[in-house]
Order: C-alpha cells, then structure tokens, then sequence
C-alpha cells in the first residue's frame, strides 16, 4: 500500500499542531463556536447527540495491520472500546473528549493516518472497491488514482470551501462496487477506442433528500489528464453551486439546473481554458503510485477447494463469506461486522487486535473496509481458510450472512446521530431476530437492506433492495420502505411501497415481502431484484397492507 | 486607520473603500468601475490612474479582462469564511487575467484561511475585527507544504515534483 514519503509526513504533523492550536484556542474562548465549527469539521470533528464524534479517513478503505491496531488501542484509550465502520469506509469514534482529540490526531499521524476533510464543504475521503487489485474482472487497479486524488484533494487551495460537501468514487471494474453512480463525481476506469485506459466520468449523482444517479459527462478521459478535468467540474461548482440553501447546494442541483448538457460544456471550456496551469500528472509520479499498489509476492499454490468434506459451518462460510481471487489458490474473505444482535458496523478494540494478528498471518497485513461496512481479507491462501475460519468464529467475526438479508447497512441513527429521525440500531437487532434462520436467509438469496435514520440516506436507503427510511411523526419512530433500488450494475432508486410503518412492525413488513418473493420467484435462479423488476411494487404492497395491523 | 497585512508587513491602508471619507485614492465597486471605463473609452482620453475595485462573491472576474493593466488594487469580499467563490476568483484573476497589482482579501477571513487565500494569489489581508495579523503571519508558517500547484506567490511551500 502508499507509504508516506516526507512531504505526507511534514504535512500530517503541521496539520495535528494547527489543530491543537486551534482547540486550544477555541477552549480559551478566542474563537467562538461558530469560528470553530468549520475548522474542527474539517478535522472529522462533529458534535453529537452524547459527545464529540471523530470521523477518521481510510483513504479507499485501505489500512495495514499497524493502522488497525491504533485503531483499536484508540478505541481503547480515548473512546469506550470501539469503533463504528462508516458507509464511507471510514471508521467513527463516539466518545472521544475535545481536549484528547489533538493527542488522538498525533497519534494517527505516526501510523500515517489523519481526520482531514472527514466532514465539512470540501472534498471527503475518496473511496473505491474494496476489491480492487483482487477481483477477476478488474480492468486497472483504481488505487493509484485514489492516491492521487487524496493528496491532490486535501487542502486544496481553492476549493476547501464548497458549497457543500462532495464525494468522489473511483472503481477499476465494470462491476461497479463503490456505489460511484450515487457519488458527486463517479469515476470508471474503462478502454478507449484506441484501446488506452482512461476515465469515464459521472456527475452529480448523489442520495439525501434528492437520490439521483450520476450523469456521464465524459465518456473516455486520458488518465494524466485527470487533476486538470476535476478541477474543471469543482471551479464550475464552486463559483456557480447555489449557496443560499443547504438542501440545494450539492452540484447534482447544479447539473440539474443547467442540464446535463449545458453543465458538460462548461466543465470542458473550463478544462480547455486553464490547460497551461492545470495540474498535470507526470509519468514518473504516476510510476511512482502505481508500485505503492504492487500485488503482494502471491505463491504458487495449489488450487484445491477446502469445503470438501469439512464441517457444515465451515462449508456455510466458506460459501457465503468468501470469494474468488484473480490468483489460484487465493480466496477473498469477507469478516462480517454483521453479527446478529449486535450495531451494524461496529467492532470493539479486542476484536481490531486479533484481526490485525490473522491478517498478518494469513493476509499480507493488511485488511479492507467495505462501504457496506463489512472488512476484507483480500489476499488469503485457500489452505489457511479452515485455521482462519475457526479463529474468527469466536471473535464473533464470521457469521456466515454476507450478502443475506442480515448483512445490511445501518448509519448510527437515534442512538447517536444529531440528525435522525429514529433508531437504525433497533430496528438491525429486530431484523436479526425476526430472520435467524439461516437456512432461511440462504433460501432468500441475495438481498440488499440499506436503513438510514433521516433524509441524510448515510445508510443508503435508496439503493437498496430493500430500503429503510426512519421517520418522525409526531415525536414517533416511523419507517418508510423502499422496494427496487440496486447501488450496481443496472443501477436503480427505490420505490415507496405506501405508507410508513410503526417500529414494532418493520421486520414482519420485511417477512411479509420476502414471503411474496418466495411465492412469485420463478425457481431460486431469480433473485430477490429480479423479481422486484419484473412484478413491480404491487403484489409486494398490497401484502404489506393487507391487515390493518401494519399500515396506519 | 485601517491596517492592512501587505506582502507580509503590516501597513496602514492608502485606500478608501466605498462610501468611505477622506484622503487617498477610492476603490470602486465593479459596477463603478466598469462604467467610468466605459466613458474613458467614450471620451477617447487616456486611461486614467491606477484603479482599484472590490467585488463581491457573485461578481464575474471575466469583466476586467479589459481593464487589468490599469488596475492596482482589487479586493475580494468574503461575507463569510465558509463562502469560498473568493478563491476562485483569485485563481482566475492571477492565472487567467495575468493581473499583477495588489490582490487584498477582506472580510470575515482569520489566520485559519491565510494560507489557502496566500496560495490563490492574495498578496493582502484585511482581516476580521479582533484577528491579530501578527500572530496571523506567523501562523503562516506552520504550512510548509503542500500537494497542488496554485498561483500565490506570497508563500512557496515545498511540493513533490
Ligand atoms: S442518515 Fe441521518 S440519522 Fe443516519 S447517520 Fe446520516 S444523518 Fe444521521
């Protein structure tokens, strides 16, 4: 993975002492709270319904084993023993104290991690496939890209200041796995009809109160001219997005309002104007990036499949909780924070430990987050699978639902967001219980439940198959439902089966529509989508509200 | 008397801003300024003394093309620190328009922004009532690098090449 060179050093530590002169003065009363708000939010600092919540970056989801343990020993130290994995492949603390967020960003920084730009109108964390550099179907590894637009992205003398917050997403492969469609700017690598590897480029898709899916403003960009056509898009919408109102600031209302088409042209007589200063990407640098991303020394290994005549559990696993690797003989392995009864996403301090202690052994040290807020182990040999399975098994990091029902997104909601409308947490426990039959859920297939607390949709509600909006009636947990959205391949919003439905009922409204899966599925072959695309909304809706004991 | 952190010292203003009494040269509001201009060209006089101008966040900085060889001062208004269009406007003014003269940041702007606002091009700062534009300066040079070419000249942090 990128190591810091000096320049990222130097600037990680000038960042950590700014920073602390910065809350020692907001403490001291020279800056007020609204002079503090922007700096310490571009520092990952929010304030919560409990406490400060720190936001720190994994750039593209990457970390070595070194970063997940100081992460877990800050769980430990500063917070209440874990951490919460975010939709944006970022982890967040809950209970960190002001004064100790300085020493928390210093420590960070000996392990080459930081906060910047975790929240705030700038330019976040960019994020990727969690399978880059791993998958069969890849076409470039997007993570030299990534590199690239996180450094070129942090601190950005002119565009630190945006009208709003924006989020880029880079993926290497046609399956696209990082959501880029719903992104302010999604990014494919893909060939050209040359044949040369460039970037087709999307903008403006985006969730929150407006989902809409991203337009293709490019369809083939030369890779070096990359920095030059972004700071073509963020110039045109940092001088033309709306300011004057939060929920019309992103640039989806920006391309929305020009049109697609206006929108385009004046991105690229902005790229054709500022050619002679534009940031251009030399080959050595980019040279330079890519052999940060070299593949692992892979061994020759036999390609022998482990599940023969193992252990049920171990077959269930190996079934759901792995994939196939680029390499014979290598597996991609799923560690599920998903466990049932437990919050989505989060993992404490001793299990952080003992992962980065199996990665080392059996996965190059290093471990992938998900935006579906799952880990990854991308690198394992197939005859380490069996030790690996049982060692995470009593971590209570395998259950075996990846992909399932149960393997659902979940933002933080109630329990700690500011911003929410109603529990998510809750409502993941409900879902674990109503559906704890495994052989159920594996009846099921794939099936995607994505549950946000508020319009915010940091749980990706949309986009789900199944999708989960907490509602506030009356000082009342509500929940809207969603049937149809899909984050992949033909990508899709979700639509309003009815009217919401009261807390107690979400997860039998869940059974209910699953049940008219079963029914109307034409053999296992179709999955849950498919069956959702063909019969539409209807049949589904009109189980949900069969009784009055649901609807209200 | 308003004073002005200029290249790095600390000086009194020799302008007036808009609506302001008293002596020294006024800055004109772009609208101002693009009218005398037009009767300048009308009259068929020479162009008059160096001008200065403050625009505001919706202001074009495209409108000046004409004018930048005359202009000496232009001030960019920041009613917040959160409204970053200024920085665009720096970029266009330096990079594209080629402008030279004085480019002053004025408005809700504190330590915190000088180093973003010096590499757009701003040579100086009017700073927010109560920011200490000394110890602004110094804060300056806790940014020794950084990652993207940009048009100030003000500060040279390291950058990988
Ligand atoms: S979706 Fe709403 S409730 Fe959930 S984390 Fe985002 S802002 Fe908070």
């Amino acid at each position: 993975m990128y190591q810091y060179d000096e320049i990222d050093r130097s600037f990680v530590n000038e960042r950590v002492a700014e920073f602390r002169d910065q809350t020692r003065r907001f403490l001291a009363g020279e800056l007020t709270e609204d002079e503090f708000r922007p700096l310490r939010l571009r520092n990952g600092l929010y304030i919560q319904t409990h406490a400060p919540m720190l936001r720190v970056a994994i750039p593209y989801g990457l970390l070595s084993t070194r970063q997940l343990r100081m992460l877990a020993h800050i769980a430990r130290r500063y917070d209440r023993g874990y951490g919460h994995f975010s939709t944006r492949q970022n982890i967040q603390y809950n209970w960190p104290k002001l004064a100790e967020v300085p020493d928390i960003l210093a420590e960070l920084a000996t392990v080459e991690m930081h906060a910047i730009q975790t929240s705030g109108n700038c330019i976040r964390n960019v994020t990727s496939d969690h399978l880059a550099g791993v998958a069969a179907d890849e076409l470039e590894d997007p993570r030299p890209w990534c590199e690239l637009i996180r450094q070129w992205s942090t601190l950005h003398p002119e565009f630190n200041y945006l009208p709003r917050k924006f989020k880029i997403a880079v993926t290497g492969a046609p399956n696209d796995r990082a959501a880029s469609a719903v992104h302010d700017i999604g990014l494919h690598l893909v060939r050209g009809a040359d044949g040369a590897v460039g970037f087709e480029v999307l903008v403006g898709g985006g969730l929150g109160r407006m989902p809409i899916i991203g337009k293709r403003i490019r369809a083939w960009l030369p890779q070096q001219e990359l920095l030059a056509y972004l700071e073509a898009i963020l110039r045109v919408y940092n001088r033309y997005g709306r300011r004057d109102n939060i929920h019309r600031a992103r640039i989806k209302v920006l391309v929305k309002s020009l049109g697609t088409e206006e929108f385009t042209r004046q991105v690229e007589a902005e790229y054709a104007a500022n050619r002679a200063v534009a940031p251009n990407v030399g080959a050595a640098e980019i040279a330079r990036l890519r052999a940060s991303f070299a593949p692992p020394r892979y061994k020759e290994l036999d390609d022998t499949d482990p599940s023969v005549s193992a252990a049920p559990d171990f077959v269930a696993w190996y079934r759901h909780n792995t994939r196939a690797h680029k390499v014979a003989g290598y597996r991609v392995v799923f560690v599920s924070l998903k466990k049932h009864g437990e919050a989505p996403g989060d993992m404490t301090d001793a299990q952080m430990d003992a992962l980065a202690e199996l990665a080392d052994r059996h996965s190059f040290g290093e471990v992938r987050v998900t935006h579906d807020q799952n880990l990854v182990l991308a690198d394992v040999p197939q005859h380490a699978l069996r030790t690996l399975h049982a060692e995470l098994a009593p971590l209570g990091l395998a259950t075996p639902n990846i992909g399932t029902l149960t393997d659902m997104i979940c933002c933080p909601g109630l329990d700690f967001c500011s911003l929410a409308n109603a529990g998510s947490i809750d409502i993941a426990k409900q879902i674990h219980e109503q559906f704890d039959d495994f052989d159920y859920l594996y009846d099921l297939g794939e099936i995607q439940v994505k549950m946000s607390g508020c319009m915010n949709a940091c749980g990706h509600h949309h986009v789900g198959h199944i999708g989960i909006l907490g509602v506030d009636k009356h000082g009342e947990e509500w929940y809207q439902i969603t049937l149809g959205g899909s984050a992949t391949g033909e990508v899709a919003l979700g639509e309003v089966i009815g009217p919401s439905v009261p807390k107690a009922q979400v997860a039998a409204t869940l059974a209910r529509i699953v049940g008219v899966y079963l029914e109307r599925r034409d053999g296992e072959a179709e999955n849950f989508l498919q069956v959702v695309r063909r019969l539409g909304i209807a049949p589904f809706k009109e189980r949900v509200y069969a009784t009055d004991t649901v609807a209200a | 008397m308003r004073q002005i952190l200029w290249q790095r010292e600390l000086r009194a203003d020799p302008w007036r801003y808009p609506g302001e009494d008293g002596e020294g040269p006024l800055v004109q509001t772009l609208a101002e300024l693009l009218a005398d201009a037009g009767a300048v060209v009308a009259d068929g006089a020479a162009a008059g003394s160096a001008a200065g101008v403050r625009l505001g966040p919706t202001d074009d900085v495209a409108l000046l093309a004409p004018l930048v060889a005359r202009l000496a001062l232009v001030v960019i208004e920041f009613e917040t620190s959160g409204d970053g269009r200024g920085y665009s406007q720096a970029q266009l003014l330096r990079q594209r328009l080629g402008y030279q003269g004085e480019l002053r940041a004025a408005g809700a702007i504190r330590r915190d922004h000088l180093f973003l606002l010096a590499r757009c091009g701003f040579d100086a700062f009017d700073f927010a009532p109560g920011e200490d534009a000394r110890a602004a300066l110094a804060h300056l040079e806790s940014y020794r690098v950084a990652y993207q070419p940009a048009s100030g000249r003000l500060v040279q942090p390291r950058m990988r090449p």
